[in-house]
């Protein structure tokens, strides 16, 4: 057996161990079950969500949230990333602004938005964007502007015009960056979005935690939590290999090839 | 012969940290006919690279007029090819396409510009890594690539900074051998710029010499009349070789002890 299995076996053993002892702990008593649960019925909540296909409306909504806000989110990023890095007096003007807005906690924006886009989907992709945003944004930003200039000078001599050098150098430049951070934007996206919904919709996974939460059904909310994480790691997953197919013109890291193991 | 280069009285000038002006070069005038391959030696920080750049049009200068063919230089110099000291493939660009960028820029049809790109691979013995990626390659095969890349397009005046200081010692040759066979099966009008004294006289028809900076000057000039083709392996020891090396280092002794004086 080779190490990278013999992880992947320990990890699994780590967290069955954490689940044997909550598991314990909940039927001894010492746990409040009220309070706790006890990952039995979480699973057997899961298994019903999934069974009787009572979540699969409310995952589809959320996984449709994120998905536009990451695409909304980066395309404005990359626009404004591209913008701010080529023309300075333009990054000099709005400077204090974006860092100011940066700063603010998303959270704070959700009762806004719910009041500008109503209960239904857009005001939490909207929220999904204002994180998203930020993080392309800057990645773009430092993709342009930290461009080797020898690479820029070299493509000049060798005749290249404004145009090529956008082409061929800065936007390549630029992606490297933006790819890099996608695994980031997608995870955020769906944080936003998540957090979006539970603090006021009709749908989604951040939906149906509140609802849960707002019954004391503990059970119900942890059951929306393994779902949450699950499809998150799932999407990280694909992202991972998707950066690997375009970035693949890199000199490959320590952990490449752990492909199997997914 | 026609002068390829014609500089008249240049000087260059940086604004420095505190506020004030450091002058690099100054009254740097000097004439390179076409065809020739002129070596610039000085020690370090001495302005051979701004000089360089400055015929490259990259810099401009504070004084001073550059001419190529005749033509005063004004912006980039598009006659002109240029081989950085540092690492300038692209590195999301396969080999063949790094190599063929220059014809990409001028429009040149792909299979064609492919076509050509391999047989230049060819040449300096790369063509089974035209889909490799830079990263894949060794640090001389990567030089290859961008001498390659600088050549493809046929350049009138090709500047050359330092481009195998990175390298080890046999690869240098090896690629000093291969540069000077490319120079002559072209004549192209080569302008190259190194520290090492050896390599400047093994490879060039004359070494000009600068003053240690700062305002660095040309304060010596010496053609090299060892014959071509030059064997390169051997040639360092033989007894003309070492004439014009002696020679010459007496002049720039001098610079590099001055270099070391001067706080920086």
């Amino acid at each position: 057996m080779n190490s990278r299995y013999r992880v992947v076996v320990y990890q699994v053993l780590l967290g069955l161990a954490g689940l044997v002892i909550w598991q314990l702990l909940s039927d001894a008593g010492v746990l409040d079950k009220f309070f706790f649960s006890r990952p039995t019925d979480i699973a057997a909540r899961v298994f019903q969500w999934l069974v009787k296909g009572t979540i699969y409306p409310h995952l589809m909504v959320t996984l449709e949230e994120a998905l536009l806000s990451f695409v909304l989110g980066a395309a404005l990023g990359i626009l404004f990333g591209f913008a701010l890095a080529r023309i300075h007096w333009l990054a000099a003007l709005l400077d204090p602004y974006i860092h100011m807005l940066n700063a603010l906690p998303r959270v704070v924006l959700a009762p806004i938005f719910l009041l500008w886009f109503g209960l239904g989907i857009w005001s939490k992709v909207a929220l999904g964007v204002t994180v998203v945003f930020f993080i392309v944004f800057f990645n773009t930003y430092r993709g342009v502007r930290e461009v080797d200039p020898v690479l820029l000078n070299n493509a000049r001599m060798l005749g290249a015009s404004e145009r090529h050098l956008m082409r061929h150098v800065l936007v390549p430049s630029a992606l490297t960056w933006i790819f890099s951070s996608l695994h980031t934007s997608i995870g955020f996206a769906m944080i936003g979005v998540v957090v979006g919904e539970y603090l006021g919709s009709a749908r989604g996974v951040g939906y149906l935690i509140s609802q849960a939460e707002g019954v004391f059904d503990t059970t119900g909310v942890f059951a929306g939590m393994v779902v949450l994480s699950t499809v998150v790691l799932v999407v990280g997953r694909s992202v991972n290999r998707l950066e690997r197919r375009l970035l693949r013109w890199k000199q490959p890291q320590a952990d490449a090839g752990g492909e199997q193991v997914a | 012969m026609a002068t390829a280069i014609h500089l008249e009285g240049l000087r260059k000038d940086f604004p420095t940290p505190s506020g004030g002006r450091y002058t690099s070069v100054q009254g740097v005038t000097l004439d390179v006919e076409a065809g020739k391959f002129l070596c610039l030696v000085g020690p370090s920080g001495c302005g051979k690279s701004t000089i360089l750049n400055m015929v490259a049009g990259l810099l401009e200068p504070t004084e001073g007029v550059i001419s190529i063919s005749g033509q005063r230089l004004a912006g980039l110099n598009r006659r002109a090819g240029y081989m950085f000291q540092q690492d300038a493939l692209l590195p999301w660009k396969t080999v063949l396409e790094n190599v063929i960028l220059g014809l990409t820029f001028r429009g040149i049809p792909r299979t064609e510009g492919e076509d050509r790109g391999r047989t230049w691979l060819a040449r300096v013995g790369l063509e089974s890594f035209a889909a490799s990626y830079p990263y894949q390659l060794s640090g001389g095969m990567r030089k290859r690539v961008a001498m390659v890349q600088s050549w493809i397009v046929n350049p009138d005046l090709l500047l050359m900074d330092e481009p195998f200081s990175s390298l080890d010692i046999h690869t240098r040759h090896k690629m000093e051998d291969e540069l000077l066979q490319l120079w002559a099966d072209s004549r192209t009008t080569v302008l190259f710029v190194t520290h090492d004294l050896e390599e400047a006289i093994a490879l060039s028809d004359e070494v000009a010499v600068l003053s240690a900076g700062p305002a660095s000057r040309i304060v010596g000039r010496y053609p090299i009349d060892l014959p071509r083709p030059r064997n390169l392996m051997d040639i360092r020891t033989e007894a003309r070789f070492t004439d014009l090396y002696r020679l010459i280092w007496s002049t720039l002794r001098e610079q590099v002890l001055k270099s070391y004086e001067l706080p920086v």
